[in-house]
């Protein structure tokens, strides 16, 4: 900034520094130079807040990261700052050797991938009918899919789990006990039809701002109305199926409740990544080295997913709108 | 190529109805104009010509075939919208291509059907240019090559040159003439601005209500108007209206009376009538050789004068009592339209003449069209 472009709170500053010198105490003074430039105050503030949530945020990794690297026998020493002891990366690699605890992240990973692509797709069905149709009874329809979702799960689970646990005939040509308990089945069933409702929810908004012009021109020019949605509606909301598709894999991925008692717990049984984490809690002894190990090894998946989706996700959150 | 056929077409919207009992044929080849005011049912008539609305009643043939229940692809036609709807995340290619890519075409063949159509309307080079990087009229371009790229068999048009600018419009209307010409393919046109359907057309709609108040050239709905919807809605300005009834011998209303021989047109006494009569015939006296067949004078007050440089308008009271009415002409008030070099100023008291040979009336209760000239 130079000369007379300055912003009027610092040209009001500089008109008013001949002021006559007063005793003031170093509160005082800095008070006064925050009121008459509030610029500064702004800024101040920005960086406080910032750093504020940075620390929150990113101490918790910080001190599982320093947890990881401490040995077992010095896990009582980590301090807040410093691991305990000597650096030992080795649970890094011990997670995988004492365990498959790739099996279990491969487990949720899978879970998680299959969850939300039949989400996307069921929603993307749903949310074209809810956002740009309009037929009787579309209200209460759309009320009713989301009342779902404002069960808490539990609800759902006593259910659930003696439907899963009954022996049905028909299953058994596909699945060796011919029940869905100990099969990924039994966990993205249930968690696709949870999650559903909240990215009904989103695509709907997304796929109703859509100019009508542009999928009557799609299907003039060859294609159904499920081609035009797919082919001009969903790339052109783009941003909502990101932002869709992210919570919904972030959701399942770390869910816990459905995933941990639809399984034994076993990794060859389809138990998820946070039973792994668990297992690593003996009888008499819990490994917390391993555990934080495992932690930051099990959010790679997502953090990976969400930088490379991040841009799109934060237009999808905030914004919201097509052009033209 | 392709005629297109409404059969007793009616759609309904709930208790609205859009659309009621349209009939229409339109040729191989033609150019046809739907023209009305908005919400008239002129877009939903071309909508269920092109599948995007499936009529209430009635049937759609296209080519001979019906298509009343074939969705908007199988039935052989392309379109152009009003808001231009280019897919905004591909390029001009990719527009361009969009229905010929989905219908699995050799690459080879596409490449030269999208540079051929592109030649057409003067896109050459823009290929990888994205929708929002380009002009209304270039993106316009790319709508229409991306219709013609197909070879339709008929060409739908719903106010397509809208959204574009004055100068650029006129532009374009030449150039879909052009282009018709050159594909010779049938085209339905929508509009509400009644200079596109007068230059372009070979006939015009006139839509009102929901039915078709008149198909023909467009000369022949400025000149035989069948009734007053047309005769007040196509003209620009409008045609000037007097009510009045028949006596034992003519047309006489409060400021205007014309005497002829009411068996002549087959008219009662006492019938009720509406006389119009365009601007441009109604004349000065001084200039009444220029009529075909002068009426007698009538007297009137210039009250305001709009110069267009090749014409000049001047709004006429007929009587210095008449109040001029804030919308539209009321009675009593005339426009008529004078040679630009004609010395002439507000407040004068003039003589006018109307040319009988141009003088239209119509049943003012049935609004049909009576005769468009009056015999003395």
């Amino acid at each position: 900034m130079s000369g007379k472009e300055q912003h009027p709170d610092l040209e009001a500053q500089q008109a008013t520094q001949e002021e006559p010198e007063l005793d003031r105490g170093i509160v005082e003074a800095w008070a006064a130079r925050m009121i008459s430039n509030p610029d500064r105050a702004y800024k101040a503030t920005f960086y406080l807040a910032t750093i504020f949530f940075l620390v929150t945020t990113l101490f918790p990794f910080y001190w599982l990261f320093m947890v990881a690297l401490t040995p077992r026998g010095d896990l009582s020493n980590v301090g807040v700052l410093t691991p305990g002891g000597a650096i030992n990366p080795g649970a890094f690699v011990d997670i995988f050797t004492t365990l498959p605890f790739h099996r279990y992240m491969f487990n949720s990973f899978l879970i998680a991938t299959v969850a939300t692509v039949i989400v996307l797709f069921v929603a993307s069905l749903a949310g074209y009918v809810f956002g740009r149709l309009r037929f009787r009874g579309r209200n209460a329809l759309l009320l009713s899919v989301l009342v779902t979702s404002f069960f808490p799960p539990a609800a759902f689970f006593v259910p659930l789990n003696r439907l899963f646990n009954t022996n049905i005939g028909a299953l058994r040509p596909l699945l060796s006990a011919g029940s869905l308990y100990n099969t990924p089945y039994a966990i993205f069933v249930p968690l696709s039809a949870l999650y559903l409702p909240l990215s009904i929810f989103i695509l709907m908004t997304f796929y109703s701002q859509i100019p009508e012009g542009l999928e009557d021109a799609a299907r003039v020019e060859g294609t159904t109305r499920l081609g035009a949605l797919f082919r001009v509606i969903v790339p052109l909301s783009a941003p909502g199926v990101a932002t869709a598709g992210v919570l919904t894999f972030i959701t399942v991925y770390n869910e816990y409740f459905f995933s941990s008692l639809m399984t034994d717990g076993r990794p060859e049984n389809w138990a998820p990544m946070l039973e792994g984490v668990l297992r690593f809690q003996g009888e008499f002894e819990v490994l917390f080295n391993l555990m934080a190990a495992a932690s930051i090894v099990a959010v790679l998946p997502v953090a990976i997913l969400v930088i490379v989706a991040q841009e799109k996700i934060v237009s999808g959150l905030t914004a919201g709108a097509v052009k033209e | 190529m392709a005629s297109v056929t409404l059969e007793n077409v009616t759609k309904e919207y709930g208790e609205e109805v859009a659309v009621e009992n349209m009939n229409l044929e339109i040729q191989d080849g033609e150019f046809v104009t739907f023209v009305g005011p908005s919400g008239c049912g002129k877009s939903t008539s071309m909508e269920t010509i092109a599948g995007l609305t499936i009529p209430t009643e009635g049937s759609v043939y296209i080519g001979g075939e019906e298509v009343t229940n074939l969705p908007p692809k199988d039935r052989g036609i392309s379109m152009v919208f009003q808001n231009i709807a280019l897919f905004p995340h591909m390029d001009v290619y990719d527009n361009i291509s969009f229905g010929l890519r989905l219908r699995k075409y050799d690459q080879a063949e596409i490449d030269e059907r999208v540079e051929k159509a592109a030649d057409v309307v003067q896109l050459g080079g823009m290929m990888d240019r994205m929708p929002e990087e380009m002009s209304g009229g270039q993106r316009q371009r790319v709508a229409i090559a991306r219709a013609i790229v197909r070879e339709p068999e008929v060409f739908l048009m719903d106010e397509p040159l809208a959204n574009l600018d004055a100068e650029l419009r006129v532009h374009m209307r030449t150039q879909l003439q052009r282009l018709h010409r050159e594909l010779d393919t049938t085209i339905v046109y929508v509009t509400h601005d009644q200079a596109q359907a007068m230059t372009m057309s070979d006939r015009i709609v006139v839509v009102n209500d929901g039915q078709p108040m008149q198909v023909d050239p467009p000369l022949t709905c400025y000149n035989e108007p069948d009734n007053l919807f047309v005769a007040s809605f196509i003209g620009s300005p409008a045609m000037n209206f007097a009510e009045g009834q028949a006596t034992e011998d003519g047309f006489e209303s409060r400021y205007i009376d014309i005497p002829f021989d009411l068996a002549d047109y087959g008219i009662e006494p006492d019938q009720s009538l509406t006389m119009g009569i365009r601007p441009e015939d109604v004349y000065l006296e001084r200039d009444t050789n220029l009529a075909e067949e002068p009426s007698r004078t009538y007297d009137a007050v210039v009250d305001v004068l709009e110069p267009m440089g090749d014409e000049v308008f001047a709004y006429l009271l007929m009587d210095e009592d008449v109040e001029a009415s804030a919308e539209g002409r009321g009675e009593g008030q005339l426009l008529t339209s004078l040679d630009p070099d004609t010395v002439i100023a507000p407040g004068d008291d003039i003589e006018i003449v109307i040319d009988r040979s141009d003088v239209h009336l119509f049943d003012t209760d049935t609004e049909q069209a009576i005769t468009h000239e009056l015999r003395k």
